[in-house]
């Protein structure tokens, strides 16, 4: 710059070249117009050239050599060198509200297409498995309404029958009617759930509001039997803990007889939907040998066209004395497991009927002194009632040493209960199986390759409770 | 005039009659959220006045009106417990028709739930403390 | 695994193979499964006509808007709460309470089953005699944070003392003031008195 300077203060004008840019430019236009975004780019016009259409100056030490009369871009400049891309990675949840509770998804993304579907759980673990080891069989009742915590009797249910199959004892005929009926009613609960969030998660925001109006029906049965709306430690060890109120049978009937058109309703705006079907026909794909291999059950896997229901396929309770049929789908698809909980629902009702009408007169509890508490009325007028009462609410029932492993169809699928006594009144383990931990497990495998949209239907088809999953 | 639901018209008159004229109305629709015809079945202590109407679906039918002393502030807990039973359909009777039980230790004054006011519980131990203080032996 | 190989087994078998062996395999009388998916679309001429009327016609749009147009004309099933409240039945488990006998004396006599079966372990007692010779409790505090309404205190209870009373409207703005001890216990007790007193007359058949 300084020699420059001192070049035109001595004003040898001799030394001034004049150069034609508009000449020297003309090859580089090319570069510039080929770029391969095909975004709006600019480039050269007249008066950009008028611009230079000018005499310059250039020092007289330097000489102007072919390579600087040639302009070239500035993208011609760069080294083209390797970069190293990645996928987008995604947190789905735990906030958000498509997550069904507090299911953390880490997503790799491929613009909206999920690569690969990371389920991080443990967010509502509580250590149920554990505690339970602590507490007397009676005292882990509990525990398993805050399981699935949308099919809370079915747990209980499983549980009890796995304590029941330890100590070699059978709920009298009226307590497992009462079982079977409540478990069906508790069906109804999970899938009125399932259908709502479901269609929510899709974007139909109506059948959540009629669903839950349903819901609430149900679940004033639970309170009227047990005395809680949701957690209700109704089914014992031995049979159930209270006899039906009188008046709850007519108006169930009553409810029954309602509720199908109510499903019908839903129905209306679903099932031929086109949106409905666009959104779930041919989203989630699970054929039968990943349904069996990952370990699926309940709706996932008859969805896929495999027969399997422990109710048919190893009665319990009174599930062997009520007809049902067991709904299967074929195409393993979003849309007919959709359609398979519809019709579970229509067929719980079904079975519920049977219920009322078959409800045998009798006792609710087994009248083994050592493990069924002693009414209130013989506890307090009986010495060694008193005894047993105490008894039992302290030390609690001794079990036989043995395991068992004793599955229950909820209406997430097999919820089963593995329990091992050491014939002290605590069990030694109880590893639960929760159908929703491997239905998680699977929703990598199901969700490959679809849209981010989509994980939220399989999310929903999938039924996850994270009660359960998390234990 | 049914056919034509031109009662109607007649029946809201009626409502607003007898929710006291267009301002109690308006007052009524701010602080209930709702216009209700029914009749009295009776009053507690605190001034609550519940109604019935069976015209409405179950869970509507019966309705508490909560005490003017309470203004806005009113809360779910100021019905009183003779009521309670009456006003979630646990019994048909109301307390002004059979009376409940009457023991002298039955403590019927209201009390609506007090939390966030200065008469809020706040805990305390009822046991004899497990630690003694050390007196200090004095020089006789 | 092993359920693969016997599923894809099942498949590769001839089927008339395993249809003479099912008596011996399954118990089942009849089937009791069915196939509820969508049936694969008719693809006769007419079939597809009406088919493509739905689709331009927007038929089930319209029976969808129908239905919530429908449920527009009907009553609201929702409550207005804190003026209108929903249904409840005497075996409601709510606010713990601790009864009285008519004479007024407190009925705990500090026997702890309460505390024992507590799954929560919810409940603290301590007990001393009294003056006049009864064992009483001094100490009888349940930390309503923990407690998870269970119902088993109440079952346990041999006398009715503590009692799950009908209350459900006992909010707090502080983790504090659900720390109850005895007294306070003993003053849900006496305020919902009535109302126990009568949960347990409409249920004592069933208990």
């Amino acid at each position: 710059m300084a020699t420059l300077l001192r070049n035109l203060g001595r004003s040898t004008v001799n030394k001034l070249i004049a150069w034609d840019f508009k000449a020297t430019l003309k090859p580089a236009i090319p570069t510039i117009l080929a770029g391969s975004r095909n975004a709006a780019s600019w480039y050269p016009d007249e008066k950009y050239f008028k611009y230079y259409d000018v005499p310059f100056l250039w020092p007289e030490n330097e000489e102007l050599t072919e390579e600087m009369k040639k302009m070239t871009s500035y993208n011609g400049i760069l080294v083209p060198e390797e970069k190293e891309v990645q996928n987008m990675m995604l947190n789905f949840g735990p906030q958000h509200p498509a997550a069904h509770g507090v299911l953390r998804l880490v997503m790799e993304l491929d613009g909206e297409t999920v690569l690969r579907n990371d389920p991080h759980i443990g967010l509502l673990h509580r250590g149920t498995e554990k505690l339970i080891e602590y507490k007397t069989y009676l005292q882990a009742l509990p525990y398993f309404d805050r399981l699935d915590y949308v099919s809370m009797m079915c747990n209980e249910q499983a549980y009890c029958l796995a304590v029941e199959k330890l100590l070699g004892i059978e709920a009298p005929l009226r307590a497992k009617y009462i079982r079977t009926m409540f478990g069906e009613i508790t069906r109804i609960l999970n899938h009125c759930m399932f259908l709502g969030a479901h269609a929510l998660d899709v974007g139909a925001i109506t059948p959540f509001l009629y669903v839950f109006e349903e819901r609430e029906k149900l679940m004033e049965f639970y309170e009227r039997v047990s005395g809680a709306r949701l957690h209700a430690a109704y089914v014992r060890p031995g049979g159930v803990a209270l006899d039906l109120p009188i008046g709850i049978m007519d108006d169930l009937y009553d409810f029954i007889s309602k509720f199908g058109e109510r499903l019908d309703e839903c129905e209306d705006l679903l099932t031929s939907n086109r949106i409905w079907v666009q959104r779930t026909k041919d989203v989630g794909i699970v054929s039968a040998e990943d349904a069996l291999n990952y370990g699926f059950s309940g709706v996932m896997l008859r969805g896929s066209g495999i027969k399997w229901d422990i109710r048919k396929a190893a009665p319990y309770d009174a599930y062997g004395l009520v007809e049902f049929d067991v709904p299967i789908g074929k195409n393993g698809d979003t849309y007919d497991r959709y359609l398979i909980r519809l019709e579970e629902m229509r067929q719980s009702l079904n079975i519920i009927e049977q219920c009322l009408n078959n409800m045998p007169p009798g006792e609710v509890r087994t009248d083994d002194a050592k493990i069924v508490p002693p009414k209130r009325a013989e506890m307090k007028s009986s010495m060694e009632a008193l005894i047993h009462h105490f008894k039992l609410f302290t030390q609690g029932f001794q079990v036989p040493p043995g395991a068992t492993y004793t599955a229950v169809e909820a209406p997430k699928g097999e919820f089963g209960v593995y329990l091992v006594s050491d014939g002290s009144s605590k069990p030694y383990r109880c590893k639960i199986k929760a159908p929703g931990f491997a239905h998680l497990a699977g929703l990598d495998m199901v969700a490959k390759n679809h849209m981010l949209a989509d994980v939220v239907a399989i999310i929903g088809t999938l039924d996850i409770v994270f009660g359960e999953v998390d234990r | 005039m049914a056919f034509f639901g031109l009662d109607r018209v007649s029946r809201f008159f009626n409502l607003i009659k007898e929710n006291g004229g267009f301002r109690q109305s308006l007052y009524k629709l701010y602080r209930q959220n709702d216009l209700k015809s029914g009749t009295l079945v009776g009053t507690d202590k605190l001034g609550n006045k519940y109604y019935e109407n069976n015209e409405y679906f179950l869970g509507r039918n019966r309705w508490v009106i909560y005490s003017p002393s309470l203004g806005t502030d009113f809360d779910g807990s100021a019905v009183s417990p003779a009521w309670f039973g009456w006003l979630h359909y646990k019994t048909d009777i109301p307390p002004t028709q059979k009376e409940h039980v009457q023991y002298s230790y039955i403590d019927t004054t209201p009390s609506p739930n007090p939390t966030g006011t200065n008469k809020a519980y706040i805990p305390y131990t009822t046991g004899k403390p497990k630690i003694q203080a050390w007196v200090p032996p004095t020089r006789s | 695994m092993a359920a693969l190989r016997v599923f894809t087994i099942s498949r590769l078998v001839p089927q008339d193979l395993l249809r003479g062996s099912r008596p011996l395999l399954v118990s089942s009388r009849r089937s009791n499964y069915k196939d509820v998916s969508m049936p694969e679309p008719d693809m006769s001429y007419g079939a597809i006509t009406e088919r493509a009327a739905t689709t331009i016609f927007w038929t089930e749009l319209a029976r969808g808007f129908a239905v919530t147009l429908g449920t527009m004309f009907k009553e609201p099933c929702t409550i207005n709460y804190p003026f209108e409240k929903g249904p409840l039945s005497p075996r409601f488990r709510g606010e713990h309470a601790l009864r009285r006998y008519p004479t007024g004396e407190e009925r705990c006599i500090a026997c702890k089953l309460c505390e024992a079966i507590c799954p929560a372990q919810a409940i603290t007692i301590e007990a001393e005699e009294r003056e006049d010779g009864a064992r009483r409790t001094t100490r009888y505090d349940i930390d309503m944070t923990k407690c998870i309404y269970c119902g088993f205190c109440q079952e346990a209870c041999p006398v009715d003392a503590i009692v799950e009373g009908p209350n459900f409207e006992f909010t707090t703005e502080t983790h504090e003031e659900l720390l109850y001890n005895k007294e306070k216990l003993l003053s849900i007790g006496d305020k919902w008195e009535p109302e126990i007193a009568a949960n347990i007359q409409a249920d004592y058949l069933y208990r």
